[in-house]
């Protein structure tokens, strides 16, 4: 046979390859840039998430979910809830009301921040902070008065700059305590998060409670009071009955921290 | 996630460069080039060569091509913004695609990889993050992978070695080298695609030239903290961190008790038991017995130390683990309370504990 018999023939398979091999890589091309559209989308998810969960919390729930088995582990709560906002609230138009409450946890959250906190959960107008949760923090009662004298004057403040706009100020009532909690992933499907359970939860938001019977704005408990140094202006309270615990708790105002001692 | 070049916040030049033409000239004898870095840190002996060192590292152990990628992936994940810049430029230098860098710095499991070289990349991500810093069975994965264990220590000392110059460019604010960057797509970048290999060599032969005989572990064991470094036995970068570690104690410009804290702070912070107490023998050397220690690690503070010196421990905790601006706005206030001198040296501290902590994973 000649090779102008088979030519035609060999030109054909050619050109068929060719154009398979044309749509291949097109397909696969589209395949690709549809992956990169996946990924971009999943990033953006991912940095929309980093704004409520810290990253690197993130980062592992997007991994390896095992990592998150729960455990047991020390951490500080500080629980923080705005006085009289709820009847505020019936005064004022509710966008008014909103933006006054998106502008305090702003400045609270930020604060928090500050002091190697974060702010786990918000209900209503009270906020719950955790420190150590996320991350071994040898200094986390520490760091969670700091937060809340920071807090104290993140408060001050913004009350300067709703002033300015004729509205009322805010108070606040702020309970710390510390203990032994259970700390990992709880709930289901939707609705779960990462979060501590555990009776010390329960006695912090006691604590924060008697902020209103002892009208002080900050208490800590007896567990925190021991782990602050003498630079801690503090002042110990008459013992108090709260719910679920048998005996009376000891709570102790912080009422400052020494201005000279570099503590920040 | 770790932040992208263009998003991480960087603040003005915190330090500053100081004209040093002899130092200039020994880094571009060394490196080939002089950088912006070299300026910021030329009045201090010490850490003027250890970050040079730094930024000429050279692999004996593990495998060469591991290092830019290292580089790059640890510098992201310390948001340095400018270490960042330039190993992202030495990639696309040496030939790499900007297809394949953004997919290490994004999506490493899509990158032409293979599995160790990816377990190494993740290795890179997981010390430099130290949240918490990596367990023993990390360490024993990169083995299973196939790399030596001289490797593997060699591995964790490039990471520390970039956990510390990251930290000098993020304390420092260190401006980005803009030249490096903006050359590396273009006609000059290709150029010096061609000549790469004959660089690297040259580079490798000066640093040849400066290093001293390896260290045995009784000789590295002998300097501060020196027992973190026994593992580095063997390697050429052990007597580098060595005498970083002899010459910042040495140096004068901040007390030796104060380093001593910092290091035990960072201790703490990452939760090093090992160097903990490494920290407690030195400190007992200088005076500072166990309850003493205990009381400033506690509250960190120490009446004995004067509110600029300690002010640092609070600062030092806050470089372990931090995102970039409200980092540098507080190393700039703690600064102000400092001679400029002192100030370089407690950058040079912190990093060089940061570096030191984190190595320290190879005694898990």
């Amino acid at each position: 046979m000649r090779l102008v018999d088979w030519l035609p023939a060999a030109l054909c398979a050619l050109a068929a390859v060719a154009a398979a091999a044309w749509w291949m890589r097109r397909r696969e091309g589209r395949l690709w840039r549809l992956l990169a559209e996946g990924n971009r989308k999943l990033e953006d998810l991912q940095r929309q998430f980093e704004r409520f969960v810290p990253a690197d919390i993130v980062d592992r729930l997007s991994g390896d979910a095992a990592a998150w088995a729960p455990e047991r582990r020390r951490v500080t709560m500080l629980f923080a809830d705005l006085r009289g906002f709820t009847a505020l609230c019936d005064r004022l138009d509710p966008a008014v009301a909103v933006d006054i409450l998106n502008g305090y946890f702003a400045h609270m959250d930020a604060a928090i921040a500050r002091h190697h906190g974060h702010v786990n959960e918000l209900v209503g107008d009270g906020l719950l902070a955790l420190f150590g949760a996320f991350e071994a923090n040898a200094w986390q009662e520490r760091d969670a008065v700091l937060a809340a004298l920071d807090m104290r004057a993140a408060l001050a403040r913004y009350n300067e700059s709703l002033a300015k706009r004729s509205l009322p100020a805010l108070k606040f009532g702020v309970g710390i305590h510390c203990g032994e909690v259970v700390a990992g992933v709880l709930g289901a499907g939707v609705l779960s998060k990462f979060g501590v359970t555990g009776d010390p939860i329960n006695v912090a938001s006691r604590i924060e409670g008697l902020t209103r019977d002892f009208a002080v704005d900050l208490l800590v408990s007896e567990d925190v009071r021991i782990r602050l140094d003498a630079r801690f202006r503090v002042r110990e309270m008459p013992p108090a009955a709260v719910k679920g615990k048998a005996r009376p708790i000891v709570t102790f105002h912080v009422e400052g921290v020494a201005d000279a001692a570099p503590v920040a | 996630m770790a932040m992208l070049l263009n998003d991480i916040a960087w603040d003005e030049q915190i330090v500053p460069a100081v004209p040093d033409p002899a130092w200039e000239a020994e880094a571009r004898r060394r490196r080939g080039m002089s950088a912006v870095g070299d300026r910021l840190v030329a009045p201090l002996p010490w850490l003027r060569e250890f970050c040079l060192y730094a930024t000429t590292f050279q692999a004996t152990a593990m495998p060469v091509r591991l290092i830019n990628f290292g580089a790059m992936v640890t510098s992201q994940e310390n948001a340095c913004r400018y270490c960042y810049g330039v190993q992202r430029a030495f990639l696309k230098i040496l030939g790499y695609s900007e297809d394949f860098i953004d997919k290490l710095e994004r999506e490493m499991h899509l990158a032409e990889l293979d599995d160790a070289e990816r377990a190494f990349l993740r290795f890179c991500r997981s010390l430099a993050r130290s949240r918490p810093r990596p367990a023993r069975a990390e360490r024993d994965a990169l083995v299973a992978a196939g790399y030596s264990p001289l490797a593997v220590n060699e591995m964790a000392l490039m990471i520390a070695l970039f956990c510390f110059y990251n930290r000098i460019g993020v304390l420092t604010a260190c401006p980005p080298e803009k030249g490096i960057e903006g050359a590396a797509g273009g006609v000059l970048g290709r150029v010096l695609r061609l000549v790469s290999p004959l660089l690297r060599r040259v580079a490798a032969s000066r640093q040849r030239g400066v290093a001293t005989a390896d260290d045995d572990a009784a000789t590295l064991a002998q300097s501060p903290f020196g027992r973190i470094l026994v593992p580095l036995a063997g390697l050429p970068g052990a007597s580098h961190f060595r005498r970083a570690l002899e010459g910042a104690f040495a140096s004068p410009a901040l007390s030796r008790e104060v380093k001593g804290l910092m290091f035990a702070v960072v201790a703490r912070t990452l939760d090093c038991s090992h160097c903990e107490a490494e920290s407690r023998a030195l400190l007992d050397g200088f005076g500072i017995g166990a309850d003493e220690f205990e009381t400033i690690v506690a509250t960190l503070d120490a009446p004995r130390l004067g509110p600029g010196e300690a002010s640092l421990l609070s600062w030092v905790r806050d470089t372990v683990h931090y995102q970039t601006g409200p980092v540098q706005a507080h190393t700039r206030a703690v600064l102000a309370q400092l001679p400029p001198q002192a100030g370089l040296e407690a950058i040079g501290i912190a990093s060089l504990a940061n570096g030191t902590v984190r190595l320290a994973m190879l005694l898990e």
